[in-house]
């Protein structure tokens, strides 16, 4: 993983009119709340949802919930956009961090969660109000809910696990510190 | 103001969180102030999105049924907020920005509630206009939002850190 990881800073360190923005005074701060209010609109919908299909607030028809799912997305595509800013402008804080390595776990797993609703329950949950939430859906809507929280545990915990320079004996598999030339 | 920011930081807990490098410190706190603000921002959103008009089908009332996880975050923001604020008593109180962050809150909160009092409780039939609705939750987003870049910003606006730093 480490020199992957080497690679993948080097392509994502450069100048850019991205990073040349992120470095004014207030480029920076500006994106990080823009990313925590994505993260708010993420998290609405999706913890709505996935507490409707745990039983919360059963009189409200699934498919009608549905329908604030793609605000959520739009939240995810906002800090989507807003981390890829922070990533290009300081890659090795990031590729070397353990806390962001966690957090990128639990957002791969996260998303084949979600897809593995839309393909097992999800099709016939969203359009047929009144069938029983199975099981699965349940365990998906529960693990749903935990991973977002997680993601955003372990981003917010990105800046306490800031990477130092590697000992001279380099980086293990994976590293989490920077490399030395 | 000087000597009862000393005091605050001089207190056990206060030392404990600026200092103590355990991640349930600090860190954790602050994980903790991250939660609650999705859980409850993320909540209003909801309810405003539906008062915009997105998802009619959901029955307005019904969506009082997230309002104790709302609350629950709303808790665990209240209690993290308090013990960030005892960490670094100087940093937050001598920033404007931190009154600005708690203004946000205060006219947000009192939205939700005027909204809850209009639509959320079964023995308080609507007496507002769907638009007059539109309006708060409109308000109630840009609230929360200023909130959060508020908050966001402490960061980077504060002029002291400590009473001697």
């Amino acid at each position: 993983m480490a020199p992957l990881q080497v690679w993948l800073v080097s392509v994502l360190q450069r100048d850019t009119f991205i990073s040349a923005f992120m470095q004014t005074t207030w480029g920076w701060p500006a994106m990080e709340s823009l990313h925590f209010i994505g993260l708010a609109l993420l998290l609405g919908p999706i913890a709505a949802f996935d507490l409707r299909l745990l039983g919360v607030a059963p009189a409200i028809p699934i498919a009608a919930l549905h329908r604030l799912v793609p605000f959520g997305i739009a939240g995810f595509v906002l800090s989507v956009i807003t981390g890829a800013m922070f990533l290009m402008t300081e890659p090795d804080q990031y590729i070397y961090n353990p806390s962001f390595h966690l957090k990128m776990v639990f957002l791969a797993v996260a998303g084949g969660n979600a897809f593995l609703f839309y393909l097992l329950p999800g099709r016939h949950l969203r359009s047929d109000a009144t069938v029983r939430t199975p099981r699965i859906a349940k365990v998906i809507a529960f693990v749903s809910l935990t991973l977002w929280l997680s993601i955003m545990v372990s981003g917010r915990l990105i800046t306490f696990y800031r990477p130092g320079l590697c000992e001279p004996e380099g980086p293990g598999f994976i590293a989490d510190c920077i490399p030395r030339r | 103001m000087d000597p009862v920011f000393a005091w605050i930081e001089s207190t056990a807990f206060s030392i404990w969180m600026r200092e103590d490098l355990s991640m349930f410190a600090f860190p954790g706190v602050l994980a903790v102030h991250t939660v609650g603000l999705a859980l409850v921002v993320g909540f209003n959103i909801v309810l405003d999105l539906r008062l915009l008009g997105v998802g009619r089908d959901v029955p307005l009332i019904e969506l009082r049924r997230f309002l104790p996880v709302m609350w629950l975050g709303f808790a665990l923001n209240a209690a993290s907020g308090v013990a960030l604020l005892v960490a670094y008593p100087t940093k937050a109180l001598t920033d404007p920005v931190f009154y600005v962050k708690l203004a946000f809150i205060a006219a947000a909160v009192w939205i939700l509630v005027i909204i809850r009092r209009s639509v959320l409780e079964p023995w308080s039939p609507r007496r507002r206009t769907s638009r007059q609705l539109a309006m708060l939750a409109g308000a109630s987003l840009v609230c929360w939002a200023g909130a959060i870049t508020a908050g966001r910003l402490l960061a980077y606006t504060f002029r002291r850190l400590t009473v001697d730093f």
